[in-house]
């Protein structure tokens, strides 16, 4: 493994060629379909009841109150984010919907606090999220960080297997590097992930910003451009994860259902097993699961950090794919 | 004798089945030379290792006195038509040889310019916006034999590069590498022997993975030169005998041609002349000649001389079989 022979040029022209070709054609269609129809329909789960609430209101009262409708979204969205970012329990979140039903208990100490009127004043990552930045697509961002990587996939399976099946690699063998083609074409393949990314963001923003028109422009321009990058840096290790399988089978068919079994095994073994023993809750570490929401954190110590972990998971398995491809046959 | 490929001791086991046991041998500069063997002799194993694709169990393989294991110091040098590798199929057959021109350094503009030249080589270049999927397998195939010629490689590697073309197209592809010899060291595998004995100098033979037999085809076929003889008459059992009395002719069988294949027949003026050409200071040349004009003296016309399947009948005796036979 010689880093060293690597080639910038070559890099560049191969992540184009793939981005052009191979996946404008065979897996980055199927993708494209999917990711599209996942990430609209999440928003059009998010932003329809909004917009049913804001139709009944105009009906009844001849306006849109936005700030009732804001406040209704932050008491619906509280508890689901509370337990989106694993800050409560379902539990602890069934206890504090019904608490929120019922009169405020005199007896309990923290109800002298000015949070008592509101419980979940203790969390200040999500009044941030709910808040501070446009709800709605906050909602969005933390499905879309969910759903992703297991739509990143249908892409990222097939970046060189498909190749290594059908031999084609062979005439690029002999003109540049293996290293050229392996970064290259993880390259081409996260280039078009963020173009459609990109695409997703830019339609729910602009839908937000004029049909729904329930926050500032600037607010939802600056939240969406942070999610985008966020989601963007996201998707990294998951490529990086599928370049490694990728690189290790000779079938696609073979690299998509590791590729699926990884990413949703990790988690699900983290979920499942973590009800049965605590420690097994640590696996979700394994991959970018256990840090990925902190992406959409406040504080940027945070978010920053979140971030370099994606960045540095990105690496490690990029180099584990490398090592494989440049050693094996082909 | 200068050195092109140097292959030492290679070996390489794909699971239980050994496909090269321990080959060595040596392709001089500016040769053509034939690789042959029966079907898994290890041929297409030998040119993938050659060219890095796969890995050596132990042996080493030098390219231009470099060895082969660090490939990118022969980007440029050496090319190669892989066999069965498939191009994209969903991009245009000018896009995928004008990247490789572009990873060499070219702009686009030069690089377009390079590779349309070279498909019109191959009888390519009117087809050249067509998507690769749409073109039949011998187009393809061209495709690939012009993606090998592109540039200036100084050894090209060409595996089975007439199979599945017409005799036209094959044809082409013999003349272009003939043409390339001046500057070329070219390997070609096939499983053609009339072919590689027309177009190459020196060969060596495989067999489950073995090397059997290696040199230059003149001195290959020096025991065993076959030509096909066609006379106006039969001979005589005495003429015979004077025939084979000429020094260097080894043995005169009557033969005809019957589906493709030569047989003997009792009643035929079509003779086989085996020539053995091994002995000191004997040549073809002079033994033709000894052969033509006792021939003439007898009152006989030759009407046809052509050269036989030497190499075909020194391959049926180290591998014992042809060279399709097997599978593998």
């Amino acid at each position: 493994m010689n880093l060293k022979t690597l080639n910038a040029r070559h890099i560049w022209l191969i992540s184009l060629h793939w981005s052009r070709h191979a996946v404008r054609s065979g897996a980055g269609l199927v993708y494209l379909m999917i990711a599209l129809v996942f990430g609209l329909s999440v928003a059009h789960a998010v932003i329809m009841p909004v917009e049913q609430l804001m139709s009944v209101q105009k009906e009844q009262t001849g306006h849109t109150d936005r700030e009732a409708i804001h406040n209704t979204i932050i008491a619906v969205g509280r508890p689901i984010a509370q337990f989106v970012l694993g800050l409560k329990s379902m539990t602890e979140v069934s206890e504090q919907a019904a608490a929120q039903e019922q009169p405020p208990n005199v007896g309990d100490p923290r109800m002298a606090t000015p949070e008592a009127a509101d419980p979940a004043r203790f969390d200040p990552w999500t009044d941030f999220l709910l808040e501070d930045r446009p709800a709605l697509l906050s909602a969005i961002f933390l499905i879309l960080a969910f759903g992703m990587p297991f739509a990143i996939s249908f892409l990222a399976f097939n970046q060189v297997t498909g190749d290594i099946q059908s031999h084609g690699l062979r005439y690029l063998l002999l003109r540049t590097e293996r290293g050229n083609i392996y970064f290259g074409r993880f390259l081409g393949t996260a280039a078009f992930s963020t173009a459609v990314m990109a695409v997703i963001i830019v339609t729910i923003t602009l839908y937000l910003g004029l049909r729904v028109r329930i926050y500032p422009a600037a607010a939802l321009a600056g939240w969406a451009v942070h999610g985008f990058l966020a989601l963007a840096i996201l998707m990294l290790p998951y490529i990086a994860v599928c370049s490694i399988l990728s690189a290790s089978v000779d079938s696609p068919f073979l690299s998509l259902v590791l590729a699926k079994l990884t990413i949703g095994g990790v988690l699900l073994l983290a979920v499942l097993g973590g009800l049965k023993w605590e420690s097994m809750r640590l696996i979700k570490y394994a991959l970018p699961w256990g840090w990925q929401n902190h992406l959409l954190h406040p504080e940027p110590s945070h978010w920053l950090g979140a971030g370099l972990a994606c960045l540095l998971y990105t690496g490690v398995f990029l180099m584990l794919g490398y090592a494989r491809f440049e050693t094996r046959d082909l | 004798m200068a050195l092109a490929v140097s292959i030492k001791g290679l070996s390489k086991r794909f699971g239980h089945t050994q496909a090269l046991n321990n080959v060595s041998f040596e392709v001089p500069s500016h040769s053509i030379f034939g690789l042959l063997g029966p079907n898994g002799a290890g041929k297409t194993t030998l040119f993938s290792l050659t060219a890095n694709f796969l890995k050596a169990d132990s042996g080493a393989v030098e390219v231009l006195g470099i060895d082969t294991r660090y490939i990118s110091r022969l980007q440029g040098r050496l090319s190669i038509l892989p066999q069965d590798a498939q191009f994209q199929r969903n991009v245009p057959i000018l896009d995928q040889p004008v990247f490789f021109r572009r990873l060499a350094g070219r702009t686009r503009p030069q690089a377009q310019d390079e590779v349309l030249h070279t498909l019109d080589l191959v009888g390519l270049q009117s087809v050249a916006r067509r998507r690769v999927g749409s073109l039949s397998h011998g187009m393809v195939k061209r495709l690939g034999v012009a993606q090998a010629f592109l540039g200036r490689p100084e050894v090209i590697l060409l595996d089975e590069p007439t199979a599945g073309l017409d005799p036209a197209n094959a044809r082409q592809v013999r003349d272009l590498i003939r043409q390339l010899q001046e500057r070329t060291t070219i390997m070609v595998s096939s499983h053609n022997l009339g072919e590689i004995q027309e177009l190459c100098d020196h060969v060596a033979i495989l067999d489950h993975g073995r090397l059997v037999l290696a040199g230059s085809v003149d001195a290959i076929t020096r025991s065993n030169r076959e030509h096909n003889l066609g006379l106006s008459r039969p001979l005589l059992d005495a003429e015979l005998q004077r025939l084979l009395a000429i020094r260097g002719v080894r043995s005169i069988e009557r033969t005809s041609l019957s589906a493709g294949k030569l047989n003997h027949d009792a009643r035929s003026s079509e003779y086989l002349a085996k020539l053995d050409l091994s002995a000191e200071g004997i040549d073809q040349d002079t033994v033709i000649a000894d052969l033509l004009k006792a021939i003439l003296d007898m009152g006989i016309t030759p009407r046809k001389l052509t050269e036989g399947h030497s190499l075909e009948s020194q391959f049926l005796e180290v591998t014992g079989r042809p060279p399709t036979s097997a599978s593998g």
